[in-house]
């Protein structure tokens, strides 16, 4: 569960290098996203990536949202994975892929049978192609969507608009 | 300077994809876009050609290097064998700009597709359908209308725990002459590749 102790090293890896390691991934059952993905993160703008080791632009975009992110003060944006993975193979693909390539970000594993009623919960207007990205501005408030392979400047511009 | 314009023109390639990507999704009963596109075993197949000869079409956009469609290759093939029987014809669409036809042929024919395989250079009628992701599929009525868009089924990688065979239950309301009981379904899959 991420406690302080996650909220903390979640906002310090911000502004660190990205040779960080990666936390523990976390597993993430669909209805405790808002509580545990969202909540604990308001007072600051916040971008949910949501990607999969099989899917190549989401691995293709993470050192650009790596790179966005670090042009930011961790009190101001943080920035959280959802890995959508098979929660049977992701359990050691996920972490293994993060270390890999140091990506320092918090991230969760979707535990869910049907992926459906976890895209609805994020993202009524979401089809459930990825890579795709939700922002929320400092009080929780979904105010940003990214949709496909992102860069380093889509991601910059999309974070000071949840800034503003 | 140069910096400063490569970013201006990276900036613009993201957000022109967005649009796309976010183009409003064709609604049920809406009239789906016909299109006429060659098939990697040769020829071309009309959509207006299948609607006139058969009760319903399932269209179906598909990837050769995508694991999540990939893990719908037997399911796939099984329900094409199974339903171009009963009178519905099932046809595969590859938009992926980075997908050549010589591969998706030989993908589909590893695969045993039996129903046609159809090449979409420019990802032209990906954009008409606002199809977004693969695997996914449009179900059209033989005046033309859009009766089911959405997911194969609910999981990709465990076909033995499927319990919301969604595309399946679709097909076989229209065959019964009832209305399809869920008309919109959503799963996660690989964003097409754009050209």
């Amino acid at each position: 569960m991420p406690g302080p102790l996650a909220l903390v090293a979640g906002g310090l890896l911000l502004g660190a290098s990205v040779a960080v390691a990666a936390e523990p991934v976390k597993q993430l059952l669909p209805k405790h996203y808002q509580a545990r993905v969202v909540a604990p993160r308001q007072g600051r703008a916040l971008l949910v990536n949501f990607w999969a080791t099989w899917c190549e632009p989401c691995r293709e975009e993470l050192p650009a949202l790596v790179a966005a992110s670090q042009q930011f003060k961790s009190r101001d944006v943080a920035v959280v994975l959802v890995s959508l993975d098979s929660y049977k193979t992701g359990r050691t693909a996920v972490p293994a892929f993060l270390e890999k390539q140091r990506i320092p970000f918090v991230c969760w594993l979707l535990k869910a049978h049907d992926a459906q009623p976890f895209i609805e919960l994020v993202d009524k207007s979401w089809d459930g192609a990825l890579p795709y990205s939700v922002l929320y501005d400092r009080k929780g408030k979904l105010v940003g969507r990214l949709s496909g392979k992102q860069t380093q400047s889509s991601f910059i511009e999309a974070i000071k608009k949840a800034l503003s | 300077m140069k910096r400063f314009v490569s970013s201006i023109v990276l900036t613009l390639l993201a957000a022109a994809a967005v649009p796309v990507a976010a183009a409003e999704a064709l609604k049920i009963g809406a009239p789906a876009p016909d299109f006429t596109l060659p098939s990697v075993a040769g020829g071309n197949v009309a959509l207006k050609d299948l609607l006139a000869k058969n009760k319903a079409v399932a269209v179906i956009f598909i990837a050769t290097r995508c694991p999540y469609s990939n893990g719908y290759n037997a399911r796939m093939a099984a329900l094409g064998k199974e339903y171009q029987a009963k009178g519905v014809a099932v046809v595969g669409i590859n938009s992926n700009s980075t997908e050549p036809a010589d591969e998706v042929k030989e993908h589909a024919t590893k695969q045993g597709f039996t129903f046609p395989v159809l090449k979409d250079a420019g990802n032209k009628v990906a954009d008409l359908y606002s199809a977004n992701k693969t695997p996914e599929v449009f179900v059209i009525d033989p005046k033309g209308a859009l009766l089911y868009h959405g997911r194969i089924d609910e999981t990709h990688d465990r076909p033995n725990d499927v319990r919301s065979p969604d595309l399946r239950n679709a097909l076989e309301a229209i065959l019964a002459g009832k209305p399809v009981p869920a008309a919109e379904t959503k799963s996660f899959g690989c964003s097409i590749k754009r050209a």
